[in-house]
């Protein structure tokens, strides 16, 4: 999850009401935010990407100031009217079909502004944006831009000076060459047409979703800003837009609006939203009786506004909260605007019995039995590595199942059996006092056709130097017959895994259900043991449950 | 210390108050043991402070090879004797024949030495008087003594073993270790019991020391993890829930589309969650789940769903995939349910952070059903577990609204941990699934339990199978 740095100078500062460092730090979970890290003069808090708008401080500080009651309903933003424009050629509709724009005039920048913009950007970038698949934004230094502007598609050998570059690149070089290009620019694919920003007089703006021209950096001196969100959908990019907007109002700007026109695009309104909430469902799901009265304040406390009509309250709700659904999406602010502390918690009537499923039960009476006859339960993983599932242990990999991309190199495939698990449990042992006697019962894998199959095993392993087949057999008489009154057979069988002459199939039900045997040598040398084994795994599933 | 001594310890006292100052060897002999048990009673003995052990070196005197010869032949100056008595020589040159040449000097000298023979000088050569009352000289005594290995220190002429020594390979000298045992003055004041009891008893019952260590044998238990999931289910079991469980492989309609998690959702690629290899779901869900849950998709998230994204196949990365089957498939106006078993994510193992794990999961389906209900049971269900201070915050779930997330005290730690989250499932989740009533639900990781239970902080040792610590680890710590 994504992480903000505020500092308390900042935060008590744009807050506009003199309040503690010990409230603020208080106050911060209950507009759904987890401090991460605390010093002196800042603090780093988690915030859920379903609020893009807390990639600032300055939306965090809206949230505070109304749960502190500082500044109370919807903070509005003012899009004043203005001459600016962007015209789309068709020719982007293959490539990222949807260009929105605003322009931010007369603010000031500072190092930890300019910080807070960039750390914005790049929050959007990899929530709304998708890794910038979906939505990329550019932010320009206006000043440098000659009106009006295009946005369309060129070719690879393209020219122009990216940002942070002192030389002219083409769209190839980019691409190969600097960080951006290499990490991006497969959403490009293979499109010979390139989406690029042209000004009046032929430069180049940006090359979305890469990276800007280095003619608009933006820096300290910069007073007016040109923000373009390029998208391959509309939706998205506008959402982003609205985040974009309110925070360089916060931050100080004035915005004006970017004429949109050409091949389906148009100027983004990013006007607010009306929604109807029922005060009888808020106090249906709260459990709480509150007057409308509350539940309005309790709104505008969460930065909406709203408005009673009736038994109803209409709700106003800014562009930037892209998380509000539908009207259980408001019953959470009047909670949260009403503070969660305040909820006392009740216990609900009941009549239900409860009870463990068959198999619960089943597992639970199969593992007293085991720890009876002396054996200890141990708890493998069902993703493990091929090394410890076929190769040491000598086993038929033609059935194996993969998951894709696994960052761990030892969780690769899904078990087929448990047996390797315990052989490697005890190649993790070798320096604990023997006989060791282990089992588990756990879910096994295999694949049928297409579709998987999961069945539920007993395995179990005996280690020490008088370990033999017999005395193994011995424990799966037992089990089964105390646990489930069924009768077994063993007949002889050979796999590579076991020694030839002391491995067999067992069979329960006139059924084959599972293995047992005395592990040949050779895979006890692969595991460095040095000392006998002997196991059984049986299927369970079928045989005492479904 | 305990003054239950052990028959053989008897045994060793009762014989060193006869014969103090023994080896263990002589120990033995006297005890009538065996040089091992002599070994481990003294010992046993030494640490309860009754004997001490005193070990020394001694030089020991023995007769060499010329040494034994001659102890059987006779000294040069005994032969000398021996033979001018027998043939009645009287010069020089008639006694040379007695000895070897090299020795005449010597035998010469030692005779007259030990007054045995007086020597006149004659005419042509010197004549030798043989004396009478020739008795043994100390020489010969020592010689005999020698027979017997003896210790130096019991050598009374010093000068005959001097002069003894002085004569090539005679004398044998070599150091030996020794250790003799005694009795402390505690140990002489142990009573010794008569006799071993001889007793007409049918049943004889000895006393032993009950206060020393035992051979350490291990109880076979099941995993501790495995104790807290017991524990976390009888909860749930003692608060009226039932039971459900589902696979662990699931199609990723269920795991996701089902939950309103978008197509595209960050969650949904590959560096979170663990999609099978080579596989598919053939039926997913009814044609009118499907139809539903698509149109939730289109109309809440605005993009063209596909059916073929659904079919892919996950490792579940919650267990709220079978909760929401269940719950579509049964469709329950009222409900008590939860379902506990592993889940996935495709993270790289660390000391907090596990591919596979366990989580749990509490539903309540119900008409009337709240907010505050939820926190309630959540709080019941922490007093079960013995954690009293829970705390709520707000938080975020793609699938719940509104959303909490519980933090309770820990007071081994004394701070606050972050445990299970909470929430009431969205209208765009159970809507389409034709679900009615609210539905509360919690859940969150065991692993997190089981690690503040016994004390951990790497989540790996829950699977590492130590056996040390699965012999040793506390059942209820």
């Amino acid at each position: 999850m994504p992480v903000v740095t505020l500092y308390f100078n900042r935060l008590q500062k744009l807050l506009g009401k003199k309040t503690s460092q010990e409230k603020i730090i208080s106050t911060l979970p209950f507009i759904g935010l987890d401090i991460e890290e605390q010093t002196k003069d800042h603090i780093s808090v988690e915030y859920s990407p379903n609020r893009p708008d807390y990639s600032t401080d300055y939306g965090i500080v809206s949230s505070l100031q109304g749960l502190l009651g500082i500044k109370t309903g919807m903070p509005k933003l003012k899009i004043k009217k203005g001459k600016y424009s962007i015209k789309v050629d068709p020719s982007v509709r293959k490539v990222r079909p949807f260009i929105t724009s605003i322009v931010a005039k007369n603010g000031k920048l500072d190092n930890e502004t300019i910080r807070q913009i960039i750390a914005m950007q790049e929050d959007l970038h990899n929530g709304i944006g998708r890794r910038r698949k979906k939505a990329s934004i550019g932010i320009h230094d206006l000043d440098k831009i000659k009106f009006p502007l295009i946005y369309t598609t060129v070719n690879r050998g393209h020219k122009f000076i990216p940002l942070a570059s002192s030389s002219e690149m083409s769209i190839s070089e980019i691409l190969q060459k600097t960080d951006v290009g290499a990490k991006y620019g497969n959403i490009l694919g293979t499109s010979q047409k390139i989406p690029i920003i042209l000004d009046s007089i032929g430069n180049t703006i940006s090359f979305p979703p890469i990276i800007n021209s280095n003619l608009t950096t933006v820096s300290k001196t910069t007073q007016n800003l040109l923000v373009e969100i390029t998208a391959v959908d509309k939706n998205a990019a506008e959402d982003a837009l609205s985040v974009v907007a309110n925070t360089l109002q916060d931050a100080g700007f004035s915005i004006f609006s970017t004429k949109i026109s050409g091949a389906n695009n148009s100027t983004p309104s990013l006007n607010s939203r009306r929604m109807v909430l029922e005060v009888d469902l808020v106090n249906k799901i709260l459990g709480l009786n509150l007057s409308t009265s509350t539940i309005i304040a309790s709104l505008r406390k969460s930065r909406l506004d709203a408005i009673s009509k009736g038994n109803k309250i209409i709700c106003t709700i800014p562009r930037y909260r892209t998380d509000i659904f539908g009207t259980m999406d408001l019953v959470e602010e009047v909670a949260l605007g009403y503070g969660i502390q305040n909820l006392e918690p009740t216990i609900p009537q009941s009549v239900s019995i409860g009870q463990k499923n068959k198999i619960t039960k089943a597992l639970d009476s199969m593992s007293t039995i085991m720890v009876g006859l002396g054996y200890f339960e141990v708890l493998n993983f069902g993703l493990l590595s091929k090394e410890v599932q076929y190769d040491l242990t000598k086993r038929d990999s033609s059935k194996m199942i993969f998951v894709d991309d696994s960052k761990s190199q030892g969780h690769t495939i899904l078990r087929d059996s448990m047996l390797p698990g315990l052989i490697d449990t005890l190649s993790r042992n070798i320096h604990e006092t023997y006989p060791q006697k282990l089992f588990e019962t756990g879910v096994v894998f295999s694949k049928v056709s297409n579709e998987i199959r999961e069945e539920i095993h007993l395995a179990c392993v005996c280690a020490y130097n008088d370990v033999s087949f017999s005395e193994v057999k011995s424990i799966l008489q037992s089990v089964f017959k105390t646990g489930f009154g069924l009768q077994c057979i063993t007949q002889m069988t050979s796999t590579l895994m076991f020694s030839e002459g002391r491995t067999a199939n067992i069979i329960m039900n006139n059924k084959t259900v599972g293995v047992i045997g005395e592990i040949s040598p050779d895979v006890i040398n692969n595991f460095k043991l040095r000392i006998p084994v002997a196991g059984f795994e049986v299927k369970l599933t079928g045989l005492i449950f479904d | 210390m305990s003054k239950v001594l052990h028959p053989i310890e008897h045994k060793i006292i009762k014989t060193l108050k006869e014969t103090p100052n023994i080896s263990h060897d002589e120990l033995a002999k006297n005890a009538q043991l065996t040089i091992d048990q002599v070994r481990r009673g003294v010992e046993w003995l030494k640490y309860k402070n009754l004997v001490e052990v005193h070990e020394s070196e001694v030089s020991f005197a023995s007769l060499g090879e010329n040494g034994k010869e001659t102890a059987e032949k006779g000294l040069p100056e005994r032969r000398l004797v021996n033979y001018l008595a027998k043939h009645k020589v009287c010069t020089f040159e008639g006694a040379r024949i007695a000895v070897l040449e090299d020795e005449f000097n010597a035998a010469i000298s030692n005779a007259r030495q030990n007054g045995w023979i007086e020597i006149t000088k004659g005419q042509t050569s010197n004549i030798i008087t043989l004396k009478d009352n020739i008795t043994n000289s100390p020489e010969e005594e020592l010689l005999s003594i020698l027979t017997n290995k003896i210790p130096v220190s019991e050598i009374k002429n010093k000068s005959a073993f001097e002069s003894l020594t002085k004569r090539p390979n005679f004398i044998l000298l070599d150091s030996i270790k020794t250790t003799v045992i005694n009795l402390t003055q505690q140990g002489l004041d142990t009573p010794i019991p008569l006799t071993e009891s001889h007793s007409t008893d049918a049943i004889l019952v000895r006393a032993i020391d009950v206060e020393a260590p035992a051979p350490e044998v291990f109880a076979a238990r099941s995993h501790p993890l495995q104790d807290v999931i017991n524990e976390v289910r009888e909860i749930f079991v003692s608060l009226g829930f039932a039971e459900i469980s589902g696979n662990l492989t699931q199609s990723s309609f269920w795991n996701f589309d089902a939950l309103f998690t978008p197509q595209d959702h960050p969650a949904r690629e590959m560096q979170d969650t663990f999609y099978i290899k080579d596989t598919s779901a053939s039926k997913i869900a009814t044609p009118n789940q499907i139809a539903k849950v698509s149109e939730s998709h289109k109309k809440g998230w605005h993009y063209n769903w596909k059916l073929e994204e659904a079919k892919r196949m996950v490792l579940r990365t919650h267990t709220t995939c079978v909760t929401i089957r269940h719950l579509a498939d049964n469709n329950p106006d009222e409900a008590r349910i939860f379902s506990v078993g592993r889940v996935f994510r495709n993270e790289k193992v660390s000391y907090k952070h596990l591919v596979e794990f366990n989580q749990v999961e509490g539903v309540v389906v119900g008409k009337n059903v709240t907010l505050r209900d939820l926190m309630g049971l959540q709080r019941e269900f922490y007093y079960k577990m013995g954690l009293k201070k829970v705390k709520f915050w707000p938080t975020f779930f793609p699938y719940t609204e509104p959303s909490l997330q519980s933090m309770v005290y820990n007071e081994k730690l004394d701070k606050w941990v972050e445990l299970f989250g909470m929430g009431i499932f969205r209208p765009e989740v159970t809507m389409p699934l034709g679900i009615r009533n609210p539905v509360l639900a919690w859940g969150g990781g065991i692993e997190r339990i089981a690690m503040l239970k016994f004390a951990l902080d790497d989540v790996r040792e829950l699977y590492n199978n130590n056996l040390g610590w699965l012999r040793s680890v506390a059942k209820c710590p």
